[in-house]
C-alpha cells in the first residue's frame, strides 16, 4: 500500500521529504522517512513558547504557541443527493479541491494526497502534549504550516496554494495568502503562517490562489477565536455582572452581554456541480455562468447535515491506489439544552450569492459582525460604544460575511427546531427538493 | 531552508535589483507602474455643469468593447460613470442636460438625485419620474441645494432599468460646510484620504442587442431585464486590473476614473461605496476591518452631535443597490508579533522572540499605567533604577485599543528624565517626532522583534506580481525572473474584492471584475 501511495505521489510530479520535526515529538508519531527524499522541503515549524509572557490570560507563561499542519490538494466528497442504498456507490460524488489536517500524521505528505475535507479542518491548536487540539484562544500564537500535496487528479496542474485568515486585523501582507501581493506554495513544499491572535471573533479561512475556482472548488473553512475575558478570574466584576470561572464569551464584551453555554459554527457554502465536473474532467472553467445548486451548511446539504456521522467518499473509483476516507467529518447537527444559551458562529463562503438564513420559531440576538463585538466605537476617555444588537430571527450574509447570534432557550419549549434558508428554492440538493441549506436545532429538555 | 530577509533598501537599489531580474517584465508591464496622478476622488467642483447624454464604448480588461450609453461634461466624451460631481454642503447644484444619444431607444434621458429634497427640473418634456430631455432638443435644468453631506447617487429617471445599466449613472460627493477632510459634520469623520468605490454589473449581451438596435425585439412589445445575468463587474467603471491603472488615461477614453486607493500606517482612509448596479455585492477589504459611519448620504448618530455612535465594525461591507455606505479605515500594523518595518536594535536584528527585562517591565507596568492624557508618569520609588538612564521606549496607546479604525495608532514615547520619572510624548507612528533612534528600547510594540518564522526557499513558492521580496514595509529583496514587479515602494498591497467570488472575473477570464489593490505605503512615499 504504501508503495502504492508513493506512486500516486510521483505520478504528480512531486518530489517531497516529510519532516515533521515538530510532529514527532507528539504521542504516537512516527519518525518519518527523511532518507527517501531530496531536499528537505515540507518543514513544519513550531518553536517552543519561551518568551516568558503569559500572553493568553490562563496563567501559563509558556503555553502560548499553538501549531497546526494542514496539506492542501485534491479530493472528493459526497453531495446529499448520494445514493443511501449503496447501489449506485458514484452518485453524489463530487470532485473539490480542499485542506486536510494532517498535523498528527506521521507521513503528513502521503495522507493529505486526495485527501481534501470539506469543509476544511476548523483551525485549532494543537500543543505537543496537550493530548487534543482546543479551540484557539485571544493571546495565543499560531504557527500554521501548510503543505501542497498536489492535485492528484489533475496532473496537467501545478497550482500554488494559500490560506487567507479572512478577517485578520491589521494583517501583513505575507501571512495574508492573497496571492497577488503576497507567497504562495507550490507543490511539494511548506510554508509556515505566523498569526498574533490578538482579536477573538468568528473568522473564516480559504484558499485565495485563483480565488474564484480553488474557493467555488471547495478550500474553505470555518475559524474562531475565543476571547480572553473567559479566562478572568473568578468574581471578577464586569459592570454590574460578575463572572464566574467557566463562563464562555463570545466577545471581551466587559458586561456579560455575551455569555453563552454552547457554541456552534456553521458556516454556508454552495457548490456549482457542472464547475466542478469541468474541473475533473479537464474541460475550460465557465465562471460567467457559475450558478451553484448545492447550498450546503458546513459542507452538506439536508438531510446530510444531521447526520452524526462522518461521510465516506468514493476516491477508490478514481484513485484504486486509495482507500475511501471519511471527507465530511463534520456536520451541521445543533444540540443545547432548555434554559441554556447557544451561541451560533455563522460564516458564509459562498462564492455566488447571498444566502438568508432563518430559524422557525427561535430568537435570535446578533452580537457579533466582521469579528467583532456589534457595538459603536468608543466615546471620548475610551468609554465603552453602544451595543447594537438586535433581535431578528433572520439574517442575511453574502460571500466573506459572519455574523454571531446568540439564541436564549429559557423557557423554550423542547424539541426540533429548523434552521434553514428562507431563499426557499435553495432547499434542494441540485435536483432533490427537500433539502440544501436547512439542518435542525435540537432543544433537549 | 530559510530566506534570508534584508531591511529595506532604496526605490533605486530596488529599481537596480529589477534591472538584473526582470527589466524586460518592468518594459513590458509599464503601464501599471506608474503611480497615480491623484489619490484623492477625481471629478467636477463648482456647483453649475452642463452634461450631455451620450453613447460610446466601454473596454474591459479582457479585451472587451462594449457599446454603453453615459453622462458626458458638456460636449465631451460619454463617460462610465458619469463625471462625479463635488460640492460642499449648502451649495447650489444646477446641471443642465442634453440629449445626444442618437439611438431609437435613447428618445428621452433624465436625471433624478436619490437623497436630495426639493429637486426642480425645467424645460423638456415630462416623464414618469422627473422631466426629460429629447434629442429632439430641449435640456432639462435641474437645481437643488445640496442640504446634507454624505455620498450619493444620480442615475437617469427614464426607463432606468435599461440606461443605469447602459451606463447613465455616477456619483455626487458633497462635503460639510467648513470641513473638507471631514465626511459628515462631526471629528470623528476626518480622513487623510478619501477614495470612491462605484460598484456596477453588467450583462454584456443588452449592451450587444441595444448596439445593433434589436434589444425590445426579443422580448417585444415590453423591454425585459428579467434574464439579465452579470458576467462583468466594474469599480468606478473599470474591470479588475484596469481599477488599478492611471486615472484619466489615454487608452481608456470613456472610463476615466481609477480605484488606486492608499495611505500610509496610522492615516485614516474614507471609503465612499456605492451600490449603482442591480445585485447586492459583499466588499471585503483586506488589511484590516473597516467602521461603518453613514449610509446614503446620513451619520449613524444616536443623537445630533454625538458623531458616528451607531456605526459598526466589520471586514466586508454589503452594498446593495441604490445604497451609499461611507466607511473609515486604518491601518497600522498593531499586534502583529514582529517588527513589520523590520526596525533593528543596535544594527543587529533582534532574535525572533523575548523580550529583555526592561521590555517586559515597560509592557507590563508602564503601558497600563499610562493613561490618555498623561504627559508625565512616576513609578513607585525605587523601581526606576530598573531602567537604563537614558530609557526611551515606545508603545501603543494604553489601554484597550481597538486598532482596526480611528486614532488607535497613537504611539507614545516614553523617556526616563529622573529616577523614577518618565515624559510621555505622542504622536503617530513613524512621524518625524517619533522616529526609530538607535539605542531606543522598544517594548508592547513589536518594534525589533525579528520575523517569527523561515519562509520558504524561493525554489518553493510563488511570488506574486506585487510581493517586494521581503516581508516588511518599505522593503525590498530579490526575486526570481518573472516575478514581483509592479511594488516599487515595498508597500503592503491588500485586495479590495467583491466576495462574492464569481464576481471578481471579466466574463470567464480570472483573476479581474470588481477588484482593486489598496496599498499601505511606507512612511516615507508622499500620496498626494
Amino acid at each position: 500500500m504504501i508503495a502504492n501511495r508513493l506512486g500516486i505521489v510521483l505520478l504528480a510530479g512531486i518530489l517531497m521529504v516529510s519532516l515533521g520535526a515538530w510532529a514527532d515529538n507528539l504521542p504516537g508519531a512516527k519518525r518519518p522517512r527523511t532518507d527517501l527524499y531530496g531536499p528537505e522541503s515540507v518543514l513544519v515549524q513550531c518553536p517552543p513558547d519561551t518568551d516568558g509572557i503569559d500572553t493568553d490570560g490562563d496563567g501559563n507563561p509558556s503555553n502560548d504557541n499553538v501549531c497546526m499542519h494542514l496539506t492542501a490538494g485534491d479530493g472528493f466528497v459526497k453531495t446529499a443527493d448520494r445514493d443511501r442504498t449503496g447501489a449506485i456507490p458514484e452518485q453524489g460524488d463530487i470532485y473539490t479541491f480542499g485542506f486536510s489536517d494532517v498535523t498528527l500524521s506521521s507521513v503528513p505528505d502521503l495522507d493529505g494526497v486526495c485527501g481534501a475535507e470539506f469543509p476544511a479542518p476548523t483551525l485549532v491548536g494543537y500543543r505537543a502534549g496537550a493530548g487534543s487540539p482546543e479551540p484557539l484562544r485571544e493571546g495565543q500564537k499560531l504557527y500554521l504550516t501548510l503543505t501542497n500535496v498536489g492535485m492528484v487528479m489533475r496532473g496537467d496542474l501545478f497550482d500554488p496554494h494559500t490560506v487567507h485568515f479572512h478577517g485578520f486585523p491589521n494583517a501583513s501582507t505575507i501571512f495574508d495568502g492573497e496571492p497577488m501581493a503576497s507567497i504562495s506554495i507550490n507543490m511539494g513544499a511548506s510554508l509556515t503562517y505566523f498569526y498574533n491572535l490578538v482579536e477573538p471573533g468568528t473568522f473564516m479561512y480559504h484558499c485565495h490562489v485563483e480565488a474564484s475556482e480553488h474557493m467555488q472548488m471547495g478550500m474553505l473553512g470555518n475559524l474562531y477565536v475565543l476571547p480572553k475575558q473567559d479566562k478572568l478570574p473568578d468574581g471578577t466584576l464586569l459592570g454590574s455582572f460578575t463572572h464566574h470561572t467557566g463562563y464562555k464569551y463570545a466577545y471581551n464584551d466587559g458586561d456579560g452581554s455575551t455569555k453563552y453555554d454552547v457554541d456552534f459554527p456553521i458556516q454556508i457554502t454552495s457548490f456549482d456541480p457542472n464547475f466542478h465536473n469541468a474541473d475533473l474532467s479537464i474541460q475550460p472553467l465557465n465562471f460567467a455562468y457559475m450558478n451553484d445548486t448545492y447550498p450546503m451548511l458546513n459542507g452538506r446539504g439536508y438531510p446530510d447535515t444531521v447526520l452524526n456521522a462522518p461521510i465516506m467518499n468514493n476516491r477508490k473509483a478514481y484513485r484504486p491506489e486509495l482507500l475511501n476516507k471519511p471527507a465530511q467529518k463534520v456536520n451541521a447537527r445543533v444540540q443545547a439544552a432548555v434554559g441554556q444559551k447557544l451561541l451560533l458562529r455563522i460564516s458564509s463562503l459562498a462564492t455566488t450569492d447571498f444566502y438568508s438564513v432563518k430559524i422557525l420559531g427561535l430568537s435570535m440576538k446578533v452580537v457579533g459582525r466582521g469579528a467583532h463585538l456589534l457595538r459603536g466605537p468608543d466615546g471620548p476617555g475610551g468609554t465603552p460604544g453602544k451595543n447594537l444588537y438586535y433581535d431578528t430571527d433572520t439574517i442575511t450574509l453574502g460571500g466573506g460575511q459572519t455574523s454571531e447570534v446568540i439564541l436564549d432557550l429559557a423557557g423554550v419549549a423542547p424539541g426540533t427546531y429548523y434552521f434553514y434558508s428562507s431563499n426557499l428554492n435553495h432547499l434542494s440538493n441540485n435536483l432533490e427538493d427537500y433539502g440544501g441549506m436547512m439542518t435542525e436545532i435540537e432543544v433537549i429538555p | 531552508m530559510s530566506r534570508a530577509i534584508s531591511k529595506g533598501r532604496t526605490a533605486m537599489n530596488r529599481v537596480m535589483t529589477f534591472g538584473r531580474s526582470g527589466v524586460l517584465v518592468l518594459g513590458a508591464l509599464a503601464l501599471f507602474l506608474s503611480i497615480p496622478a491623484s489619490a484623492t476622488i477625481d471629478g467636477l467642483s463648482g456647483g453649475t455643469y452642463a452634461f450631455s447624454a451620450r453613447e460610446g464604448f466601454i473596454s474591459t480588461a479582457d479585451g472587451g468593447s462594449f457599446y454603453c450609453w453615459g453622462y458626458a461634461n458638456g460636449a465631451g466624451v460619454m463617460q462610465f460613470p458619469g463625471p462625479t460631481l463635488i460640492v460642499n454642503e449648502g451649495q447650489v447644484v444646477t446641471v443642465t442636460l442634453t440629449n445626444a444619444i442618437p439611438h431609437a431607444l435613447g428618445t428621452k434621458v433624465s436625471l433624478v438625485f436619490p437623497g436630495q429634497e426639493a429637486v426642480v427640473a425645467t424645460g423638456g418634456t415630462a416623464g414618469l419620474l422627473t422631466q426629460e430631455a429629447s434629442t429632439a432638443g430641449g435640456a432639462v435644468t435641474y437645481t437643488f441645494t445640496a442640504s446634507q453631506p454624505g455620498t450619493y447617487l444620480y442615475h437617469s429617471g427614464t426607463s432606468p432599468e435599461l440606461q443605469c445599466e447602459m451606463g447613465l449613472v455616477g456619483a455626487l460627493v458633497v462635503r460639510p460646510a467648513g470641513h473638507p477632510t471631514w465626511a459628515y459634520n462631526h471629528s470623528a469623520t476626518a480622513f487623510d484620504h478619501e477614495y470612491l468605490f462605484l460598484l456596477t454589473d453588467m450583462d454584456p449581451r443588452i449592451h450587444e442587442l441595444m448596439e445593433l438596435n434589436q434589444f425590445p425585439k426579443i422580448t417585444a412589445p415590453t423591454k425585459d431585464s428579467s434574464s439579465w445575468w452579470p458576467t462583468f463587474w466594474f469599480i468606478n467603471g473599470r474591470t479588475g486590473p484596469d481599477t488599478m491603472a492611471d486615472a484619466f488615461v489615454a487608452w481608456l477614453p470613456n472610463q476615466p476614473y481609477n480605484c488606486n486607493p492608499r495611505s500610509k500606517p496610522g492615516e485614516t482612509v474614507l471609503a465612499r461605496m456605492l451600490g449603482a448596479g442591480h445585485d447586492s455585492h459583499p466588499f471585503h477589504t483586506h488589511g484590516a476591518n473597516h467602521r461603518v459611519i453613514a449610509r446614503d448620504g446620513r451619520m449613524l448618530e444616536s443623537t445630533p452631535g454625538a458623531g458616528p455612535d451607531l456605526g459598526w465594525s466589520d471586514f466586508t461591507a454589503t452594498i446593495s443597490p441604490g445604497e451609499t455606505m461611507d466607511a473609515l479605515w486604518s491601518w497600522s500594523g498593531y499586534g502583529m508579533g514582529w517588527d513589520i518595518y523590520g526596525h533593528q536594535l543596535g544594527g543587529t536584528n533582534l532574535p525572533g522572540h523575548g523580550f529583555d527585562a526592561h521590555e517586559m517591565y515597560a509592557q507590563s507596568t508602564l503601558a497600563s499605567a499610562i493613561t490618555p492624557t498623561d504627559t508625565a508618569i512616576t513609578v513607585p520609588a525605587g523601581e526606576g533604577a530598573r531602567f537604563p538612564a537614558a530609557f526611551r521606549a515606545i508603545l501603543y496607546q494604553a489601554g484597550a485599543p481597538d486598532p482596526d479604525t480611528g486614532t488607535t495608532p497613537e504611539v507614545v514615547m516614553v523617556s526616563r528624565t529622573g529616577a523614577d520619572t518618565f515624559t510621555i510624548g505622542r504622536g503617530k507612528e513613524s512621524t518625524t517626532a517619533l522616529a526609530w533612534a538607535a539605542g531606543s528600547i522598544l517594548a508592547y510594540t513589536d518594534h525589533g522583534r525579528g520575523l517569527t518564522v523561515s519562509l520558504p526557499s524561493q525554489q518553493t513558492i510563488a511570488n506574486g506580481q506585487f510581493v517586494s521580496g521581503s516581508p516588511f514595509l518599505g522593503g525590498s529583496g530579490e526575486l526570481p525572473p518573472g516575478e514581483g514587479g509592479f511594488n516599487i515602494n515595498g508597500g503592503l498591497y491588500f485586495m479590495w474584492h467583491s466576495h462574492n467570488e464569481r464576481e471578481i472575473v471579466n466574463d470567464n477570464t480570472f483573476p479581474g471584475g470588481m477588484l482593486t489593490m489598496f496599498v499601505v505605503e511606507p512612511p516615507w512615499v508622499v500620496i498626494p
